[in-house]
């Protein structure tokens, strides 16, 4: 237990070193993110000035608390796990992880905890900027038990977030093309997720549809927690759903790994 | 006892050949003609505890195939491997404990963090014992003299300061098998020398069992005892170092240094002649005759200084051995 423990900290540890010497780039992406949300909350100001109070039972209010809510916890479960995964794999670099005693997909989860660590940390902080400076607009729930539901729910979308994002890198064992395919899925994940739009403004068979998926529950779902318009019952069903797709995700995780290392070819001498 | 057990190994990678061109490359978007590019045909060798085996080949051979192969990196399309009992695509963690590997183009290291740091990370991957662990690192520290660059991230070093670190990276589990893909690639003639005395030092201390490949025949000369040759993908030698030089090494080398220019015409007679330079040349003269040549050359008038007889390059018998003479 100790030693699994000191194995998993000098990994995340070695990871978050490695990103220090990016510290430009994890800065300067967090000003886009600001940006963006800076620019849904102007958008939603602009149709909400122009038309009715209140769009599918959003007021202005609610919205700009989604859109904020939401993308605090879009940022706080979000990794970059595909582009490495497909990256060890077309350079053959994933070679070096299966002479090695640990297990790649272990290794891999543990690495991207540590190379995430310090933008999630930056990014959450921004976004809390934010909504302190909204802090007169928007809603607020201070019941504890919401605010846990929420918080267990961002941990199961995190661990549901590397599965998915492992699957997807792990296409590169197919095709050597996969940024194509990945963008398009980040999109899909993403309107799923609540994160263009609430979902609650779709028709209602896609409203049905993205609740059995898993990509809501790291935004549309633990936002609409947030403002209460779903109840805790509702929560605890999603947490539900949750579980279920980590137990599947998984085990699709073990399928596809070793029909993968079947095709892997270890390019490079 | 045989530690690595290779039986009628095949390995066939899948290629798409795609025609050249704009059109070629159309066609391909929309079809993609799979074919298949046999690497390694049905080989077969054992190589026992303690065994420094070197494994040479032209560019293509399967040299590289092979070895991913026995690490279990890849799955062999036919044929039985074992190594240390293990069947190496099963990956078990057992297995991978006790065996190392450095491939020379590809480096194990992480480029952003410092050789200290990779060992500590290697370390935890290894579930090393804490006392052991700083022993061995320790003497590999030393032995291979890495001591004034550990920590500076790895990707300022040079070629051949990172290579050290690589073996010392491969070696600090204390493996019971390595496999070195071209560990001297690219390093001057001093660094080459320098990894060879190494593992050959290495090698007499831990009997650890090693399957070298090397482009460079002097790795090849001062640590193997025993050689494969594969070309195309099939063994065309398998046997002691020794045998292949008195088999195939139809000539000798006369090494000729004199007080006073000679001529090349004059030279020409005894054999022939190479690398001529006036007051030094070398003559090749088939083996059998090598005696009474060196004789005729010291009883002639020529001005020479010095003479010695030296076995054909093995460089020159291996690439007789490819081309099939
Ligand atoms: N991923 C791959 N896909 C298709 N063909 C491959 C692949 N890897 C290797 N080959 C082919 O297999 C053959 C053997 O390659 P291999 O790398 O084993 O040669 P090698 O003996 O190590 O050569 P070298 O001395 O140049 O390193 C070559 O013809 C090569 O083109
Ligand atoms: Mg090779």
């Amino acid at each position: 237990m100790f030693r699994q423990l000191k194995q998993a900290s000098v990994i995340i540890s070695s990871a978050f070193q490695r990103m220090l010497s990016y510290q430009f780039s994890v800065i300067t992406y967090r000003i886009g993110e600001v940006a963006e949300v800076l620019v849904l909350i102007l958008m939603w100001s602009a149709i909400y000035s122009s038309g009715n109070g209140a769009v599918k039972g959003f007021t202005l209010n609610e919205m700009i608390t989604y859109v904020l809510v939401g993308n605090l916890c879009a940022v706080a479960v979000r990794s970059f796990l595909p582009s490495v995964v497909a990256r060890d794999i077309e350079e053959g670099k994933l070679s070096m992880f299966l002479v090695k005693p640990i297990p790649y997909i272990k290794y891999i989860f543990l690495n991207e905890l540590g190379r995430i660590f310090l933008s999630t940390v930056l990014s959450v902080i921004s976004q809390l900027c934010v909504i302190l400076f909204f802090l007169d607009r928007i809603f607020i729930n201070t019941d504890w038990r919401y605010i846990c539901l929420i918080f267990l729910m961002l941990i199961l979308a995190f661990i549901i977030e590397l599965l998915i994002g492992f699957l997807i890198g792990a296409i590169a064992f197919w095709t050597e093309e996969v940024n194509g395919l990945q963008t398009t899925l980040e999109r899909i994940k993403r309107f799923f997720s609540g994160g263009y739009f609430p979902l609650s403004l779709l028709p209602i068979y896609l409203i049905t549809a993205s609740k059995y998926l898993p990509f809501q529950y790291s935004f549309f779902a633990p936002a609409q927690l947030y403002l209460k318009k779903v109840d805790l019952g509702q929560g605890l069903e999603g947490i539900l759903i949750q579980v279920v797709w980590v137990i599947l995700l998984s085990l699709i995780v073990r399928v596809v790994w070793h029909m993968g290392l079947r095709k892997y070819e270890a390019v490079g001498s | 006892m045989d530690i690595i057990r290779v039986k009628n190994l095949v390995k066939s990678y899948e290629i798409y050949r795609k025609e050249p061109g704009l059109w070629g490359s159309v066609k391909s978007f929309f079809y993609r003609k799979k074919d298949f590019a046999e690497a390694v045909k049905d080989i077969s060798f054992t190589i026992k505890e303690g065994e420094v085996v070197g494994f040479l080949g032209p560019n293509g051979a399967g040299k590289t195939t092979t070895l991913k192969i026995l690490s279990g990196i890849l799955y062999p399309t036919s044929g039985s491997v074992e190594v240390l009992g293990f069947t190496p695509y099963d990956r078990k963690k057992e297995f991978k404990k006790q065996f190392g590997i450095v491939m020379g183009q590809k480096d194990q290291l992480v480029r952003m963090l410092p050789a200290m740091d990779n060992f500590l990370l290697f370390k935890e991957f290894y579930e090393a014992p804490e006392g052991e662990f700083d022993k061995t690192l320790e003497e590999l520290i030393e032995l291979l003299d890495v001591k004034e660059f550990l920590n500076i991230p790895v990707r300022k070093l040079s070629l051949g300061q990172r290579m050290r670190c690589e073996l010392i990276a491969a070696l600090l589990h204390n493996p019971k098998v390595l496999l070195l893909d071209e560990p001297t690639i690219g390093l001057d003639v001093v660094a080459q020398k320098n990894i060879r005395d190494f593992i050959r030092k290495y090698n007499q201390k831990k009997k650890t069992t090693i399957l070298l490949t090397s482009h460079y025949m002097d790795d090849i000369k001062e640590l193997c005892e025993r050689v494969i040759i594969i070309n195309f993908g099939k063994i065309i030698y398998d046997g002691k170092l020794a045998d292949l030089i008195s088999r195939y090494a139809t000539e000798k080398i006369i090494k000729i240094t004199a007080t006073d220019t000679i001529s090349k015409e004059s030279l020409g007679k005894f054999g022939r002649v190479e690398d001529y330079q006036g007051i030094r040349a070398l003559i090749r003269v088939p083996r059998d005759r090598v005696k009474s040549v060196a004789a005729e050359i010291i009883s002639s008038n020529l001005p020479v200084d010095d003479i010695f007889i030296e076995d054909m390059p093995i460089s020159d018998i291996v690439r007789a051995i490819f081309e099939g003479r």
